[in-house]
């Protein structure tokens, strides 16, 4: 074990002075990044036993998954979310928790409220969306580099280190989950020190992808995505298929078929046969006062105001 | 002599088109009013290039600026990603079928008035297919990564098709381009030595000859070689406005999904190319004085053929759009209510319909009224409106995603920017002097054909001494009617998705009671409590049973809470008070899968009595065996394993259209050995 985690640093490193070198010699659009990088408070250092650590500001040593690890998913996992919209109330904290958290610009938003009203005749409801993580997901199947990619464990990540920024994968996706590094981003020390994985996200690249992640690295820790743990309503569900079981932000703990069959759970846009991971709740029995009401939150207004 | 086109530009009266023909030139008068058209520039002609210089120097400044600062610069954000890049991309593909139709259709078919033309078309289709091709680049986010297209390409992306489909062509059309301009090689080496032009430049002619001269053997390989490409590039050009298309086709979006989408592209791009020939006659028949030449009569022969198109192209929008308007989909509504309602590019969309569709097929309609004049008017007014449709399928779709953007108080809005709106007339530059340059370097009109042209009507029984080059591959034209098929069915063809290696879940066989180890995790005060659980079956029911013993007694009266342990937390099951036996006991979970050995870990807490509270064990039972889980993905259009029919279909169209290539390169060998027997 140790082995491998000293191999894979070495070859970590190798790798990383390859591209620094190679981004230093050719590639312009790399070389401000690395002039970034350099400012990180990160420094290596070599254990009493010989290992050979990466050590930050934060003083954590991170031990990031292996390239295999990422593509692979977590094994035996199928990573599934529920969305409770009776319990929704539109505050935006999931937002802010994810934003925080990633490191988030302020002209986008990985899981956004919606204030939605089907029809004149139909309530108005919160309606949060994160990324899908289809099962069959339109955004992969059109990717022509294999930059973003569906694990075995049901996460659908983006390598920001292999996007060639077409942006045939934010045409292709419904439901509007993807978003782009328009421009050169202002990666906060924090999120250099981390180093790059396509299971966190950060340090963002000009003229690549992203989305929401399901938190993937946190999965992997066994500890629910930030939406998910700070959502004051508890509405959000997060866990593992596999284990017919999800967990909300009060560390509450239910079978997940059995809280599907119950509520009537559905998937937006079925008919369009992309099979989300994400389940919702129907937003009937409301416990809180629905967009427009007198007491509602103001939901996506709570973010800075996207550039269009 | 030889001043070039401005941007504005008049048209002398001509001929009406029943009038008898003037003098036809001679092969000799030919040769010398052609080759006069490589002459040196006037003032003119300099003040023409150095505009285009300019502009094209200016957008690459833009492009620089956009490369340091990225795609910030544009007017495209998260909701409207794709914007005049990409119609620029639709565009001059488009523009490239030219070409195709032109050179390659009429060749096939053998239609003779083609033959000042085919040069010009050719020659339009290489050099809009690079100044396409370069918009996509220019629209990537990473143009530095272009390469990992190659090192990790998935087959299953039609952006993969377009890249191949789009380099196969553009190969084609470089090759069919060349071969059709062997006979003249000889020609432009001659005069350049004559001249005392730059030895380097006369080298270029003698290489580019081949050897080539008019010899029956020299004329017979050509035509063969002509033959080949004229039928082969004619599918490869529709699979690739057909795969452009599919780039939205092949999304979810109201709009884009539309079945008829190959077709439509293939037709719109037939039109505009069509038109855009038709453009390009003007101005150069203008500039280099070609009015014996490009007649009126081939002027009106190319307006008949445009007629069609546009009838063609408005019957093609008319059933995109109705049908999405009388099927009435919310997502197809809300895009209507865009594109053809009182907004901006509805507005817009109906004055494209009228100037850029109606008013030229009213042009072009009466024979009585078409004039080289009219014909141009219509040209021009469908190229600048073929732009705007195709920005019109690429922008308003991105503004109506499924999910308002306006539920989340944002309203996306799209108005190219001046660095995208720069890079695009630079684009536009490009393509004008690309083309220019080309013209200074060989004659804009085919020599050797337009000869032919001319020899026709004086001796017929020489006429068809390259119809060969029509017929000889007559063989070859049923093969591409089948490839043409092929290619439209790549997408019809392709498996929509691999089935999903998911097995039903087995249910648990009944189990006897099973004992556990027991590991305490607190121990008490008096005595270590003892849990011990088992599963055992009461009444046709699955219990979970608990016995509490300490020093070797039931505990009776504590209340114990039971859960099973699961990613993110403990799931309750349930509480109970131990009996006499010291036993507890809740429903068995029936169902619930287990790790990977198909155990699950319950946790048996201890509530009451006080001594005994926050005494926990965590013990494992046999639950429900783990679902089924690999690490290898299936064969899937969203996978990293490819279905197998893509690279099979992609394979064998590509042997189809390379050998045909590598036909015409062997017959170019031949040729240029010929050269070395003599």
């Amino acid at each position: 074990m140790k082995m491998q985690r000293r191999d894979f640093l070495r070859a970590g490193l190798v790798a990383a002075g390859g591209v620094m070198a190679g981004a230093a010699a050719t590639n312009s659009l790399e070389a401000g990044e690395v002039a970034d990088g350099t400012k990180a408070p990160a420094t290596l250092a070599l254990t009493a036993d010989g290992d050979l650590v990466v050590s930050s500001a934060l003083g954590a040593a991170h031990t990031k998954p292996t390239s295999d690890e990422v593509r692979r998913g977590v094994p035996g996992r199928r990573w599934v979310m529920v969305i409770d919209l009776a319990a929704c109330d539109g505050c935006g904290k999931c937002t802010k928790a994810c934003a925080k958290s990633h490191f988030v610009p302020s002209d986008r938003e990985f899981i956004r409220v919606f204030s939605m009203e089907d029809s004149s005749s139909s309530a108005p409801y919160w309606f949060p969306r994160p990324c899908f993580h289809c099962d069959n997901p339109p955004c992969t199947r059109v990717c022509p580099v294999g930059a973003t990619f569906k694990r075995q464990d049901g996460i659908v990540l983006i390598d920001n280190e292999r996007c060639i920024g077409c942006r045939f994968c934010m045409a292709a996706c419904p439901f509007s989950a993807r978003v782009f590094n328009w421009s050169r981003p202002d990666n906060p020390p924090e999120a250099v020190a981390r180093g790059y994985s396509p299971e966190w996200g950060y340090p963002r690249r000009v003229g690549t992808v992203e989305k929401c992640d399901f938190c993937a690295d946190m999965a992997r820790e066994g500890k629910l995505p930030h939406c998910a743990a700070q959502c004051p309503m508890a509405a959000i569900w997060f866990g593992d298929e596999n284990e017919d079981a999800v967990t909300n932000g009060k560390g509450d703990t239910v079978r997940l078929s059995a809280l599907l069959r119950d509520r009537g759970a559905f998937r937006y846009l079925e008919e369009l046969g992309t099979q989300p991971r994400v389940h919702y709740l129907p937003p009937d029995n409301r416990r809180y006062p629905a967009p427009g009401e007198p007491g509602a939150n103001t939901g996506h207004q709570t973010r800075g105001a996207e550039q269009q | 002599m030889s001043a070039m086109p401005l941007p504005h530009f008049q048209i002398e009266a001509v001929a009406p088109f029943h009038a008898p023909p003037q003098a036809r030139p001679t092969a000799a008068d030919v040769e010398h009013d052609l080759l006069a058209t490589l002459d040196p520039l006037g003032g003119r002609g300099r003040v023409w290039i150095a505009s285009l210089l300019a502009i094209c120097a200016v957008g690459f400044i833009a492009w620089i600026y956009q490369l340091r600062y990225g795609l910030a610069v544009t007017a495209m954000r998260n909701y409207v990603s794709w914007g005049v890049y990409m119609t620029n991309f639709v565009f001059f593909i488009g523009i490239s079928h030219a070409g195709t139709l032109i050179s390659a259709i009429l060749r096939v078919t053998d239609a003779g008035w083609r033959r000042p033309i085919t040069r010009m078309a050719e020659a339009i289709t290489v050099i809009a297919l690079l100044i396409g091709a370069s918009s996509v680049m220019i629209d990537m986010g990473r143009p530095d990564r272009l390469l990992n297209l190659i090192i990790h390409g998935r087959l299953q992306s039609p952006i993969l098709w377009d890249l191949v489909s789009v380099t196969t062509y553009l190969t084609g059309s470089f090759l069919y381009l060349y071969v059709a301009m062997i006979p003249d090689m000889p020609i432009l080496a001659q005069r350049a030595r004559e001249r005392n032009r730059s030895p380097k430049l006369v080298r270029l002619y003698e290489l580019l000859s081949l050897g080539y001269r008019e010899t029956p053997a020299h004329r017979r390989i050509l035509a063969r070689a002509l033959g080949a490409m004229a039928v082969i590039i004619i599918p490869v050009a529709i699979s690739v406005h057909t795969v452009v298309s599919w780039v939205f086709g092949m999304t979810l979006r109201p709009g884009w999904h539309s079945t008829i989408f190959g077709p439509y592209f293939v037709v719109g791009a037939i039109f505009s190319g069509t038109a855009g020939i038709i453009t390009a006659m003007v101005i150069f028949r203008r500039a280099y004085h070609l009015e014996r030449y490009l007649l009126p009569e081939h002027f009106h022969k190319l307006a008949k053929i445009l007629l069609v198109l546009s009838l063609l192209y408005g019957y093609f929008t008319l059933s995109e759009y109705l049908t999405a308007w009388y099927g009435g989909l919310q997502s197809d509504s809300r895009l209507l209510g865009l594109l053809a309602g009182n907004t901006a590019f509805g507005r817009s969309f109906w004055l494209w319909a009228i100037f850029g569709l109606f008013v030229p097929i009213g042009l072009l309609l009466f024979p009585s009224h078409r004039s080289v004049r009219s014909i141009m008017i219509a040209s021009v007014l469908i190229n600048i409106g073929m732009w705007w449709k195709r920005f019109l399928i690429v922008v308003p779709t991105l503004e109506t995603p499924f999910i308002p953007a306006q539920a989340a108080g944002i309203a996306p809005r799209y108005f190219p920017s001046p660095v995208e709106c720069l890079i695009t007339a630079g684009a536009f530059a490009g393509f004008l002097l690309l083309f220019t340059l080309f013209s200074r370097l060989f004659p804009i009109l085919s020599i050797w054909e337009t000869v032919e042209d001319a020899e026709e009507v004086k001796v017929p029984a020489r006429t068809h001494a390259f119809a060969g080059a029509g017929r000889a591959h007559s063989r070859l034209s049923s093969a591409t009617l089948g490839i043409v098929l092929l290619v439209c069915g790549v997408a019809a063809a392709a498996p929509l998705s691999a089935a999903r290696a998911q097995t039903a879940q087995t249910a648990q066989t009944a189990q006897t009671a099973q004992t556990a180890q027991i590991a305490p995790i607190t121990p008490i005060a008096q005595g270590k409590p003892v849990i011990v659980l088992t599963r055992t079956t009461e009444d046709k029911q699955e219990m979970l049973v608990a016995k509490i013993t300490a020093n070797g007694l039931p505990v009776k009266g504590a209340t114990v809470a039971f859960s099973v342990k699961r990613a993110f937390g403990l799931m309750t099951l349930g509480e109970d008070q131990t009996l006499d036996d010291g036993t507890a006991a809740v429903k068995f979970p029936t169902a619930l899968p287990g790790d990977a050995k198909g155990e699950l870990t319950f946790r048996v807490a201890l509530r009451a009595p006080p001594e005994l509270d926050g005494s926990a064990t965590d013990i494992k039972l046999a639950g429900a065996p783990a679902r089924p889980w690999t690490s290898i993905p299936p064969r899937a259009l969203w996978s990293s394993r490819v279905p197998l029919a893509i690279p099979a279909t992609i394979a064998f169209l590509l042997l189809c259209v390379w050998s045909t290539y590598a036909f015409v390169v062997t017959q170019l060998a031949t040729l240029h050995n010929l050269k070395e027997e003599n």
